[in-house]
């Protein structure tokens, strides 16, 4: 299909039992991909290359392609005029990549052999790509598959066909081998010709179904006076012989007929071979629409293969001395014909004669067997069979490939060969009407690789080296790229299958409105497709699953009703004394290195030391540094420090009546750690009753333990109850202001403080942020400290992360029109989700609020 | 020959009427006497003739604003606004000055004989204020360019946040603002205020001026951020782990940078969106009839409410505003193309009017931001349409932003400004602290154009129901609301997320606010932030909008791949970015057409919706159309909550 059709706005069923992954809602397969007639998951290998996971991206380029050592050479490619930086500066080099992992491990990896699990047979006639990928996919679903191949060896014209300089012969024999070996029901029978060997009854006989994969084999004539001169010879034939191992001596000078990338081999031959010192192509048409493949264009034309345009043979002289003259006329190109395409038209009085040694004809095959003929399943050139069920007349024989279909590339081969197998097995499994066979799409869900530089990379493109030293001896035209490289051109790749990171316009919506760029009102079934489609419910953002969390709020910002204060210029306080007395610079207190490593804890001290920030937990941090400790005491027995700037007893759940912490140092802030809501009440009111200075709430969801070592925050999303209910116990008693509130708990940003602060907290303590900060890595349930960091680096990263934190917070309050971080109210917040508006207090975003 | 002088008397002509005659005098070539000013508002305003204007008395605001070449002399005092955005020309002020005189002006020179009041030549670009008296707090405030000589003291914060630029003072300089320093004077400079001041009339004050210019501490971010690819928004989003891999990346990029994260984009998490809406009709054959369009009336007008020219579309639709600046010239090239072939308006966003945008587009709106980047007499007299902006959805509170990458000569020359900054815009205009100071400013626009134009405000959403009432009271003709799914070139990662309310709870505030007071019938309502097809204009117009807006969606139909990555400004598709090298890789013909189509999907998808709703005409459309889908939307819009409609009609 074409990448904006209508089969990708309304995908059909994937064939049963194929591995496709369009019902993914985070997944549309990339234009590349598309392309692709073996739907290879292009954008998965592509990013696997990055990673340098070789292996993994070996599995994505083979798991629909059983050629693809071959591919990786001389691939059309399909993918690269689709890929979508095409438009922008070059298309990924998507087979150079696929050549590069085939030649890096392709001729190591091999895949477990696939055991016969089926009773019946089927017979295959012809081992070119369509055949052979038929037969691979047959017997990968556990069927005895025969192979009858005229030759001497497998490959079709992908052996026979398509000289060594662009495809050495060790390279087919990787893909056959890899293809043999994998298949265990796989029976080959070689020189065994069609109406010569074996008769279609036969195989009829012998086995449950038959595929015909014949193949193009044949010249076709240019129908022109003159052409059965010996000189005259047709393209593939040619080429057949140069790959039988033949080098034989051309005349000096040669003209090869056609546009093709028979014709564009021919040439390439020709002018490798001994005695030729000059190619001409010639050509009915223009270069806008030769349908030769750039790549090999552009070779050829480097190798100094002259083209001739707008000129089409008429007729073939003998002339004296061995030489030929080929009498042309020019063309121009009149309107286009049943196949679309412009028809080259003759320009009377316009003949004239190109004098040459040779004359290769390149202009079309096709495939022949008289004894289909007979049985009249044959059309002139191929076998006559219907595309959309593979089938001939005979209802046990198939068809599939050129010789059934007209010309086509290797990786249209197959595509048919995946097709005619996927028809055969319904047959042979008794599915009358099998749903309509469609490329399934794969997806490996690779990540997008980080590579800094991949919008700026330009293509990259290997080494050329043309005809080489010996251009007899066929050496290859060109380099395979080396991994630097490799990775080079796979970071350029936009990842058009992943999804986004904005669901307004995930991979989905994206493609959707590029598919509607690309229709007109006047593209009815197209336009009623994507309306139905966009008419489709979405997701709920908000599952039941998702707890009330900070992200959940939002800000209101100043816009006419109030003064926006500058964020990136004007000041904003961010500072408190906590109890009128522990000043903070920033509104944040750190927690949580109670087990860390010796030099972590060391490096969190400097960096707390370096803001002026202070510390909570059960033992101080090291104490050549100056940063305030607010000192947990863990239970009754923890001994009150006379180092702690403050005391904040722990209340547990069960532990009433509660006693307040004693002073055992001039100045020491008061106070008391709650982590359930069921002792607050009791909590605020010996709090007010003592004078204490403060309330640790800690939402964590793990809840405040004994051992403060661990991270309880890392158990998911923290209580905001706890504050709103705090608030409301205050406000309800009149003492908002008597007691300084502290929250703990899942705070990972400056918008969270500032969020915290808008509920009613004027401090927060930073616990696995600070951790994550100083090189921490989340392990289950917690932190380890792995990381190959310095001390210098974990403190600054430490100091960094709370002067950011404090910049956020700042600008929020900011946005909201505050010069005071702790002037942010509830009134500057919304809810997005009424989860969170329960657990906050506060009014979700557009209701009506009083 | 002399030229001849006409005198206006304001005590018996209008100042409306007033400023035409001078407009016309102006074209004549006559020069003018204003008698009995009385300290009134506009006088002068829109002028772009040269030819004298001598003010017999004291003038009130925006005298000699939006001009250019006249020449102005006031007996007395001015207002503030002095010369507001005013081109070449000058001013004589021979009494005091007002707050912000100078403010933003191009180019002309302005001489006030007594004393200024604060923020003097706030965001001037290039030209002269000359202060012979003391000036007030935070003189050159922001100014990008241009020449501030005061003679007297200096007041206090004198520079503030200056970014290019000279202040002289011969006074005492009493205290330096942030980000400004004290420098040697060369000679020439000194030499140079001497000849302008003789040209004045003013004695010089000798030798021992004192200079201030920028010290170039804030004008780039210190650690530049490292380029990050987005994750998946689904990694972070709905039932995901609350310490997920975007906190993780957030915390380690912040603790390596030490400040707040800058991208590019609109909303990175799902929010109430209108897609939590569906209709309640079965739409299931809508759209079968190949003729639909031709069955819908979508013509729609806007602006015209106050006896302005209104905008006419030929569908409910707009293009978002965006600027030449966050995107290529290349890309506002494309769209004014496709707004043009679908025959809506474009709108030029911050960066000011090219030749390119205004010859492609067929109806413009020009944006007046606080910067005033771009803003000029000019192009607002070549516009359809004017537009003050507040603030925007995505970043309601901050200016915008552009990486220094961005800030191009061509750019910088068109904006005014110094090439190589990391641009920060100001948040807030200089003229407008409050909302009655709107009303003074919109009637300046008004003033300067003729009272042609249609005059909107562009406001990101927050309380939306009280900033609604206060644009309905300042006599805007239309309101671009703008949620918080709406998108930037570039702006801090969190106030992105986590300031302003999303589009779909914007546009039911802004309508049960106006219905409260009763004045639906006196503003008209576009809404952007987030709409991505025809079905979400659709769901606008029911719930009340009068006309959509499409921003980003309208970038990818012309080619953007939505990688977020806008802020550094190497867009790989040549859209967001002012690379030469990286801009080339667009095609504007080409993506002009794909938005073309894209714009008349819309279009067709408008007309097959309203027409399967069993409507004519898209100004039937009403929230009885609507039911709710998620208990979110249901609460937000008081719409039936139905999560089962869709199945009950399928079966």
């Amino acid at each position: 299909m074409s990448v904006y059709d209508l089969q990708r706005i309304k995908m059909p069923e994937p064939p049963a039992g194929s591995s496709d992954d369009t019902r993914d809602p985070h997944f549309v397969p990339a234009p590349c991909q598309v392309a692709c007639p073996v739907g290879t998951d292009a954008p998965s290998y592509i990013a696997l290359i990055w990673e340098g996971k070789y292996a993994e991206a070996f599995e994505a380029i083979t798991a629909t392609n059983p050629f693809s050592s071959i591919c990786g050479r001389v691939c059309d490619a399909p993918c690269e005029p689709a890929c979508r930086r095409t438009d922008s500066d070059g298309p990924l080099q998507i087979r150079n990549l696929k050549r590069f992992i085939m030649d890096e491990i392709g001729h190591s990896c091999d895949p477990p052999p696939v055991a016969v699990t089926r009773p019946q047979s089927i017979g295959v006639v012809g081992a070119g790509p369509a055949g052979l990928t038929a037969a691979h996919d047959l017997c990968v679903a556990g069927y005895t598959v025969h192979v009858y191949e005229m030759s001497d060896r497998l490959g079709g014209l992908m052996a026979w066909g398509i000289p060594a300089f662009r495809l050495p012969g060790g390279v087919i024999d990787e893909d056959i081998k890899r293809l043999t070996d994998k298949c265990e029901g796989l029976r080959v029978h070689l020189e065994t010709a069609l109406g010569r060997d074996v008769s279609l009854d036969q195989l009829k006989q012998r086995h449950d179904a038959v595929l015909l994969s014949i193949g193009a084999w044949w010249g076709k004539p240019m129908d022109i006076p003159g052409e059965d001169h010996p000189q005259v010879v047709d393209g593939v034939g040619f080429l057949r012989r140069v790959n039988a191992g033949e080098r034989p001596s051309l005349p000096e000078s040669v003209v090869v007929v056609g546009g093709g990338d028979v014709a564009m081999d021919a040439c390439r031959v020709a002018r490798r071979l001994p005695g030729c010192e000059q190619v001409k192509v010639i050509y009915r048409r223009g270069p806008e629409e030769i349908p030769a493949r750039r790549i090999e264009l552009e070779g050829a034309l480097k190798e100094g293969i002259e083209f001739i345009y707008h000129t089409q043979p008429i007729g073939v002289e003998a002339r004296a001395e061995g030489s030929l003259g080929l009498r042309c006329i020019a063309t121009t190109l009149g309107e286009p014909g049943e196949n679309g395409r412009r028809q080259p038209l003759a320009v009377p009085g316009s003949e004239h004669e190109i004098e040459c040694g040779m004359v290769i004809a390149a202009v079309g095959q096709k495939g022949v067997c008289e004894e289909l003929d007979t049985l009249n399943m044959m059309l002139a050139d191929r076998v006559r069979a219907d595309f959309g069920t593979m089938r001939t007349a005979d209802p046990m024989v198939f068809a599939a490939g050129d010789g059934a279909f007209g010309g086509s590339t290797i990786v249209m081969a197959m595509h048919h060969g995946q097709r005619a197998a996927y028809y055969i097995s319904a047959f042979l499994e008794g599915h009358d009407r099998p749903l309509p066979y469609r490329t399934p799409y794969r997806t490996r869900q690779v990540e997008v690789a980080q590579d800094m530089m991949w919008e700026r990379l330009a293509v990259q493109h290997p080494e050329f080296l043309g005809l080489g030293d010996k251009p007899v001896e066929f050496p290859e035209i060109e380099t395979t790229y080396d991994g630097a490289t490799a990775r080079k051109e796979a970071a350029r790749c936009y990842r058009c299958d992943a999804e986004t990171g904005t669901p307004d316009y995930s991979v989905r919506h994206r493609e959707d409105l590029f598919s509607m760029a690309r229709m007109t009102p006047a593209d009815g079934a197209k336009q009623v497709a994507m309306l139905q489609r966009r008419l489709e419910p979405s997701e709920n953002p908000f599952p039941d699953e998702r707890p009330p969390q900070f992200d959940d709020l939002v800000f209101l910002p100043a816009n006419l009703s109030r003064l926006v204060i500058d964020p990136y210029r004007e000041a904003c306080t961010s500072s408190f004394d906590i109890g009128g007395r522990l000043k903070l610079e920033h509104p944040f207190v750190v927690s949580g290195f109670g087990n860390s490593p010796a030099e972590v804890r060391d490096a969190v001290a400097r960096g707390l030391a370096d803001t002026h920030s202070a510390y909570l937990g059960p033992r101080p941090l090291p104490s050549r540094y100056s940063v305030p400790w607010l000192q947990l005491l863990v239970d009754k027995e923890s001994a009150p420090s006379p180092e702690a700037a403050a005391l904040l007893l722990v209340v547990a759940g069960h532990s009433l009546p509660i006693q307040a912490p004693i002073r055992v140092a001039e100045g020491q802030l008061l106070g008391l750690a709650i982590s359930s809501g069921s002792v607050l009440e009791e909590a605020i009111s010996c709090a007010l009753e003592e004078g204490l200075d403060l309330l640790l709430l800690d939402g964590a969801a793990a809840g405040m333990g004994s051992d403060y070592g661990a991270w309880p925050e890392l158990a998911g999303a923290p209580d905001l109850r706890l504050l709103r209910d705090a608030v409301a116990i205050l406000r309800r008693l009149g003492r908002e202001e008597a007691v300084d509130l502290v929250y703990s708990g899942g705070v990972r940003s400056g918008t969270d403080a500032a969020k915290l602060v808008g509920l009613g907290a004027v401090a927060m303590v930073m616990g696995v942020s600070a951790g994550l900060a100083a090189g921490g890595r989340i392990v289950g349930d917690t932190l380890v400290f792995d990381a190959d960091l310095s001390g210098d680096d974990r403190a600054q990263s430490i100091a960094n992360l709370i002067k950011a934190s404090t910049g956020e917070a700042t600008m929020m309050a900011r946005c909201c029109g505050k010069t005071d971080l702790h002037n942010i109210e509830p009134e500057d917040l919304r809810a997005l989700t009424l989860a969170t508006s329960e657990s906050t207090g506060i009014p979700l975003t557009g209701k009506r609020t009083v | 020959m002399p030229k001849r002088t006409t005198t206006i008397d304001l005590a018996t002509t209008p100042v409306r009427r007033a400023n035409e005659l001078i407009r016309q005098h102006g074209e004549a070539g006559e020069d003018v006497e204003i008698l009995n000013p009385d300290a009134r508002h506009h006088i002068g305003v829109g002028l772009t003739a040269p030819i004298k204007v001598a003010i017999r008395g004291s003038a009130g605001y925006f005298c000699a604003g939006l001009t250019d070449q006249a020449r102005f002399e006031i007996d007395n005092n001015v207002g503030w606004g002095l010369g507001d955005n005013m081109y070449s020309g000058s001013v004589v002020v021979r009494g005091n000055a007002g707050a912000i005189a100078g403010v933003a002006i191009r180019g002309a020179e302005l001489v006030v004989h007594g004393n200024m009041g604060s923020r003097a030549g706030q965001v001037m670009k290039s030209g002269t204020l000359c202060c012979v008296g003391n000036a007030n707090f935070m003189a050159g405030y922001m100014m990008y360019g241009g020449r501030i000589i005061i003679l007297g003291d200096s007041g206090q914060r004198v520079g503030e946040d200056m970014t290019g630029g000279e202040i002289f003072v011969a006074g005492k300089v009493q205290a330096l603002g942030s980000d400004a320093m004290l420098t040697d004077i060369a000679a020439g400079e000194a030499d140079d205020i001497d000849e302008f001041l003789d040209r004045y009339g003013i004695p010089s004050r000798g030798r021992g001026i004192s200079k201030i210019v920028n010290a170039g501490q804030k004008l780039h971010y210190g650690t530049q951020e490292e380029q990050v690819r987005s994750l998946p928004f689904f990694t972070y989003s709905g039932d995901s782990a609350y310490w997920n891999p975007k906190v993780q990346e957030d915390i380690h990029v912040k603790s390596q940078i030490g400040r707040y994260r800058i991208r590019g984009y609109g909303a990175a998490r799902p929010l109430p969106h209108l897609a939590d809406l569906a209709f309640l009709a079965d739409l299931s054959r809508a759209g079968e009839d190949p003729d639909v369009v031709s069955k819908v009336h979508m013509q729609t007008e806007i602006g015209g409410l106050n006896g302005a020219e209104p905008l006419k579309l030929s569908m409910p639709v707009m293009i978002a505003p965006m600027s030449y600046g966050a995107i290529s010239r290349s890309t506002k090239q494309a769209v004014a193309m496709a707004s043009a072939m679908a025959d809506i308006a474009e709108n030029t966003g911050e960066g000011g009017m090219s030749d390119a945008q205004r010859d492609a587009a067929k109806q413009l709106i020009f944006q007046c931001l606080g910067g005033r980047l771009g803003w000029n007499i000019h192009d607002m007299k070549r516009a359809d349409g004017l537009e003050i902006y507040i603030s925007q959805g995505a970043k309601p509170g901050l200016g915008g932003q552009l990486m220094a990458k961005k800030v191009t000569e061509e750019l910088a020359a068109i904006r005014g400004i110094p090439a190589g900054i990391d641009l920060r815009s100001p948040s807030r205009h200089p003229d407008i602290l409050g909302a009655d100071d709107l009303v003074i400013k919109i009637e300046e626009l008004r003033e300067a154009t003729g009272y042609r134009l249609p005059v909107s405000v562009k406001l990101g959403a927050g309380r939306v129901r009280d900033d609604i009432k206060i644009a309905v009271k300042d006599g805007f003709d239309f309101v671009e609301l703008d949620g918080m799914q709406g998108a930037t070139g570039a702006g801090s990662a969190e106030v992105i997320d986590y300031v302003g309310i999303p589009t779909l709870p914007a546009i039911v505030e802004a309508l049960e606010a106006l219905e409260e007071i009763g004045r639906r019938q006196d503003i008209q309502l576009v809404l952007m932030g987030g709409l991505r097809d025809g079905i979400d204009a659709v769901k606008a117009l029911c719930l009340g909008a009068d006309a959509a807006a499409f921003g980003t969606s309208v970038l990818i139909a012309g080619g953007c791949i939505a990688c977020m990555q806008c802020h550094v400004g190497q867009c790989v598709t040549g859209i967001a970015t002012q690379d030469p090298e990286h801009e080339k890789r667009y095609q504007p013909a080409v993506e002009a057409m794909n938005i073309h189509r894209f714009l008349e999907t819309v279009r067709w998808q408008i007309a097959a919706i309203t027409n399967g709703l069993g409507y004519e005409d898209t100004r039937q459309l009403g929230r009885d159309d609507l039911v709710a889908m998620t208990p979110e939307a249901a609460a937000i819009t008081g719409l039936p909550y139905e999560p089962d409609h869709r199945s009950l009609l399928d079966t």
